[in-house]
């Protein structure tokens, strides 16, 4: 009988070089998924996600919620959704009581997150990222949905450490991580 | 080339795929005559067009661009889909 084991999408990232200029720790165990709002139905979809959660849905590229659950917008009538609190079953839920409102797709396997902060942060990111994330134009809460080095990322702002989240397909994050090696190795890239 | 999206905000154009010329409107397929030109022969307009663009690496919206192909300076940007159900 074969055994199976779970092995994250990060399980291999590891310290590089000196210093902390980057602290990375991989966010394990999040229930994620996709939802994308059915014809017409955004405002009922709101309004539900407002009963069931006691979230704002956002309308823009913003979150809502906290780590335990957060919508993020991702597009118009799309939203990447975060679960932390450990409920069982958690996007099987989320899709009985978004029925009929919104396609919910489980991205649990199939996305990678990690929590990235640190003094070098804004700087590493900026060698992969053509977005302004400045305080000022990029506030905590803000989302972004984008690419690094060609591989689609979405990351978000959770406060002004500041402290990013970001989210990979798994199939990349191989090819992520050589990236955030060689991008943050020189200011030291400390794993969590 | 940067794209003003309107869900994303400025962009750089690497993100977005150009996806054809937005004044024309697709003719009924059995006008044989008019699908040729729809689909084969294309205007080379200078000046002020409006474009298509797929943002493709980000909120995956299609937006209907008013650009100056002389200069590449992007005017105006809106979601099609905005646009379309108004």
């Amino acid at each position: 009988m074969l055994d199976l084991a779970h092995i994250s999408a990060f399980a291999e990232l590891r310290s590089i070089g000196d210093g902390r200029g980057v602290i990375a720790r991989e966010r394990r165990g999040i229930a994620i998924a996709t939802v994308m709002a059915r014809k017409g139905q955004g405002a009922a979809l709101a309004a539900a996600v407002k009963e069931q959660f006691d979230i704002n849905l956002p309308r823009g590229p913003h979150g809502s919620g906290s780590d335990a659950t957060s919508f993020l917008g991702t597009g118009p009538g799309r939203w990447l959704v975060t679960h932390d609190a450990g409920t069982p079953r958690f996007v099987v839920s989320l899709a009985q009581q978004l029925d009929g409102l919104a396609s919910v797709v489980d991205q649990s396997d199939g996305v990678g997150l990690l929590r990235l902060t640190g003094p070098a942060l804004l700087d590493v990111l900026a060698k992969g990222v053509a977005v302004d994330l400045s305080a000022a134009a990029f506030p905590a809460g803000s989302v972004a949905v984008t690419q690094i080095a060609h591989m689609g990322v979405t990351l978000w702002k959770v406060d002004e450490a500041p402290t990013f989240h970001i989210a990979v397909a798994r199939s990349m994050a191989g090819s992520f991580l050589h990236w955030l090696e060689a991008s943050a190795g020189m200011t030291g890239l400390a794993a969590e | 080339m940067r794209i003003p999206c309107p869900y994303c905000g400025s962009r750089d154009a690497s993100e977005f795929s150009y996806s054809g010329d937005a004044t024309l409107t697709r003719p009924a397929p059995e006008n044989t005559e008019a699908m040729f030109h729809y689909v084969y022969l294309r205007d080379n307009p200078v000046g002020v067009h409006r474009e298509y663009w797929y943002h493709a690496a980000g909120c995956h919206a299609w937006l209907k661009v008013t650009r100056n192909v002389s200069t590449h300076e992007v005017i105006d940007a809106v979601l099609a889909h905005d646009e379309a159900a108004s």
